[in-house]
């Protein structure tokens, strides 16, 4: 158990500072991570994690501070340089060249550090494909020449996860860092990743995850980081530590962990419902889908990736329209062959990826909140209201308590929580019948989080019908009235939220994910 | 393994039977394919009006029209590759054709044609390097920078360098032309050749394929085309990646230009221009995306040779040659539905 056996230090911050123009993003790190330890660095966003770890993989310089790597201080760390000593970082995008093939991604970088980042230099494609295929064999991954020739943007998300890490392999990295690994994963997926980290984790490689989900940390067990405003808070056992506690340590306020859902609230279920669906149906994705939805009723839906509740998601907000079924929203049909139809009829869909689906990032936080409603903003002559405009952007930050120094300020400044509510002031400014939100809480923050189930809440109890479709469990299950689970394109069982059990759910799933497949 | 491979097959959108998914797939690993059709079919199709097209001497015209179109689509085709745009080799082949062959003229008039060729490979190659170094240094879009440069080569050269035509090129340039690799006779008794200048162009085809797929900057020239922040996150030099792109692309332009006045036995200081969107055309059309990334040798020559020949057949088909960019529109259209459809197809994302 390397835990138990203090194995030497690889990797060693001292008073790390990195500070941006005037803001200080680090405030004097000192970090130390050991030979095959399992770490998880936890923290709100904007709390300098990922400066942190950019520093630490050469991506940027520090401010002050030193970097050692077995001891030795690295007072110039570069991308090469850092991988050179055995860092290697999985960022949320992996670093994949899409263009390439896999046997390319694997282990063209071992050739770039090989020369030093000389780039006239010839390449050695025997050697490539070679080592590509022990590293992907380390992984669970085919490294037969079919396989190694394919173009990585063919690949689904865990399986490009895995290339990833199967250069870190190729590299023979002594240090590991993955930025939010599981976000993209099934919970199989995220079984099979835990089981290939804990391989590499035997082989004496440190690995350090960069994290917002707490419960898998715990799961997965090793040492907790917490930072909080650019510094260093606490280190704790995962496997031991109250979650409770470690968000208050992220956070520096006290957060109910328990269920949002008010039973007071709980929609009259004699009512006509708000949104029927019947036989809802598109070919290779879903089939014979049928629920109602109360009005101030909240629906999760979850299941794996591939159950195809994504598609029955976009299905419902018109972005892939349905082939067959009925959609019947208040008593009358609704066509749900675009869009447009869908927001017309009073549908908003709220996506899974702000930042690429979403929001105008160099746009302020008015031109974003205000596209869904420019209608509604139009003056004399048909021109839109400066002042309208700007009146409805500062009520909707008051209402989601949106972090922003100015409605005019572009949406890019903002932390992704406040990105996540500026998309979904935007759909609460068209005042929707129904509300999908896709991944509501991605890439949040715990802090975020709270704020954001709030408003969720708030909103069903003032009468809007909510659909939240997500593969975080504990958010639906502290959220929903009832929560379906996708199987195969099709519901499979539905749950009361209020007396559902995690374990209930993951093994509605089909992605049981416990103790025995990850052994500790 | 069991999460690997299950959905690698079925694709993203679910679009795709597993029959047109293959061969989308097919088309995405061999760019050539889709140009190389369509020059095959157009050939085909130009052999049913009118049978008297083949003929040997066709093939050794279309080889000699292509050699400048084909040295500057080689040069846009790196260029694209590396997620940039150049619209100014047009006016470095023209600066530096002009240039060297009045430098020549003036003050070295029996200079043999080895250095003259490597005094445009150098020249044009140095005029590259100011695009790339802009590029970088300014931080702007590569299509304003170069439309910017083409301007100011042009300018320079009409305002400082001349603006008479030479008539009387160097000997040894028009020793070159006269040059034959191969030749024959067509039916109608009528001499043809393929001069030895063509050689040029494929030794630079032949380098660029080594230099895209036998190196690492060729490496490093697709993987800063595709995503430059991932590839500066691992290591690769973008800026220095894009100074290269640009220069590679210089270098072929001024090749290019010194072998236009070897062919058109003038040098005039007006010539190339205009020809910009041509030979990006013959690029895309031969697979580069103008996104960046994506483009091969292989693509790009038939790309070019497709629309070289257009612009010659039409003629042959009873069609008045002003229908010749209809015609290239045409294909152009069709070549950016057809890759569309494959990325869509093909699953990418």
């Amino acid at each position: 158990m390397p835990r138990d056996t203090p194995a030497e230090v690889f990797l060693e911050t001292r008073a790390l500072t990195r500070r941006f123009g005037g803001v200080q993003a680090l405030r004097g790190v000192d970090l130390s991570l050991r030979s095959g330890g399992l770490y998880h660095l936890l923290g709100e966003n904007g709390c300098g994690k990922s400066t942190l770890i950019k520093i630490i993989s050469g991506a940027q310089p520090a401010t002050s501070g030193e970097v050692l790597i077995n001891g030795t201080p690295r007072p110039t760390l570069d991308p090469i340089a850092a991988q050179d000593a055995g860092i290697e970082t999985v960022y949320q995008d992996f670093s994949l060249l899409p263009n390439l093939t896999v046997a390319e991604n694997v282990a063209l970088t071992r050739q770039l550090v090989a020369t030093r980042g000389r780039l006239l230099a010839r390449l050695d494609w025997g050697q490539m494909r070679a080592l590509a295929r022990d590293a992907l064999r380390v992984v669970g991954l085919p490294g037969d020449a079919a396989f190694l020739g394919r173009s990585v943007d063919q690949l689904p998300i865990a399986t490009r996860q895995l290339i990833a890490i199967a250069r870190a392999v190729a590299a023979r990295a002594r240090l590991v860092i993955m930025d939010e690994p599981t976000t993209a994963l099934t919970r199989r997926e995220v079984a099979h990743l835990i089981r290939v980290i804990r391989d590499l984790q035997a082989d004496g490689t440190a690995l350090l995850f960069v994290t917002h989900k707490l419960e898998e940390a715990k799961e997965i067990g090793g040492t907790g980081i917490v930072m909080r405003d650019g510094a260093f808070v606490a280190e704790l056992d995962m496997q031991t530590a109250d979650l409770g506690h470690v968000a208050e340590l992220m956070t520096n306020r006290r957060l109910d962990q328990s269920r949002y859902r008010a039973e007071a609230h709980k929609p009259d279920a004699d009512a006509p419902p708000r949104l029927t669906v019947r036989g809802l149906a598109r070919a290779g994705s879903y089939d014979d889908i049928a629920f109602d939805l109360a009005p101030g009723e909240i629906l999760g839906i979850t299941g794996l990736l591939d159950s195809g509740r994504n598609e029955l998601a976009l299905g419902l907000a018109g972005l892939d329209p349905p082939q067959a079924g009925t959609v019947t929203l208040d008593g009358a049909p609704v066509r749900l062959s675009g869009t447009a139809e869908a927001v017309a009829a009073g549908i908003a869909y709220v996506p899974e990826d702000r930042l690429e689906e979403g929001l105008f990032l160099e746009k302020s936080i008015t031109d974003n909140v205000t596209t869904a409603v420019l209608g509604r903003l139009r003056g004399a002559l048909g021109v839109i209201s400066p002042t309208r405009a700007r009146a409805l952007a500062r009520r909707m930050v008051k209402q989601l308590r949106i972090v922003a120094p100015d409605v005019g300020a572009p949406v890019s400044s903002l932390s992704g929580g406040n990105q996540q509510r500026v998309l979904i002031g935007r759909w609460l400014a068209r005042e929707p019948r129904v509300l999908i939100l896709h991944g509501p809480t991605v890439g949040v923050d715990v802090g975020s989080k709270d704020t954001i189930f709030r408003i969720i809440q708030a909103q069903a109890e003032a009468g809007m019908s909510v659909i939240i479709v997500s593969d975080d469990i504990p958010e639906l299950i502290q959220n929903c009235d009832r929560i379906a689970v996708m199987q195969d394109g099709r519901l499979a069982q539905v749950f009361d939220g209020a007396t559902a059990e995690p374990q209930m759910l993951y093994a509605a799933i089909g992605g049981i994910f416990d103790a025995t497949e990850v052994p500790a | 393994m069991s999460t690997a491979d299950t959905r690698a097959t079925s694709g993203e959108g679910g679009i795709a039977t597993p029959g047109t998914q293959r061969f989308a797939e097919w088309v995405a690993a061999h760019p050539s394919a889709f140009p190389l059709g369509l020059l095959l079919l157009t050939c085909a199709l130009v052999a049913m009006i009118n049978p008297a097209f083949l003929q040997i001497g066709n093939v050794y015209d279309l080889l000699r029209a292509s050699v400048v179109t084909g040295l500057f689509a080689l040069g846009v085709m790196v260029v694209l590759s590396s997620g940039g745009l150049d619209v100014s080799f047009t006016a470095i082949g023209a600066l530096v054709m002009y240039v060297i062959t009045r430098y020549v003229i003036d003050h070295a008039p029996d200079m043999p044609m080895a250095p003259i060729l490597v005094a445009g490979l150098v020249g044009g190659c140095l005029l590259g390097v100011i695009n790339g170094v802009l590029v970088n240094l300014l931080r702007a879009p590569a299509l304003i920078i170069t439309i910017a440069t083409q301007y100011a080569f042009r300018g320079f050269l009409l305002t400082f360098i001349g603006t008479s035509l030479v008539m009387n090129i160097p000997a040894s340039m028009s020793a070159f032309n006269d040059l034959t690799l191969v030749q024959g006779v067509n039916a109608d008794g009528q001499r043809v050749r393929v001069p030895a200048y063509f050689l040029v162009f494929a030794a630079a085809a032949v380098v660029s394929w080594l230099m895209l797929n036998k190196t690492l900057i060729g490496r490093a020239v697709y993987a800063t085309g595709a995503r430059p922040e991932i590839a500066a996150r691992l290591g690769f030099n973008v800026a220095r990646v894009r100074v290269f792109a640009f220069a590679w692309a210089g270098a072929l332009a001024g090749l290019a230009g010194i072998l236009h006045v070897v062919s058109n036995r003038l040098a005039n200081p007006f010539d190339l221009a205009g020809n910009e969107l041509t030979v990006i055309a013959a690029v895309v059309i031969g697979g580069a995306r103008i996104t960046g990334g994506t483009g091969t040798v292989g693509g790009t020559i038939s790309g070019v040779l497709l629309i070289t020949l257009v612009g010659s057949v039409l003629i042959q088909i009873g069609v008045p040659s002003i229908w010749r960019t209809a015609v290239i529109g045409a294909f152009i259209i069709a070549a950016g539905i057809f890759y569309a459809w494959v990325d869509r197809a093909a699953g990418r994302s």
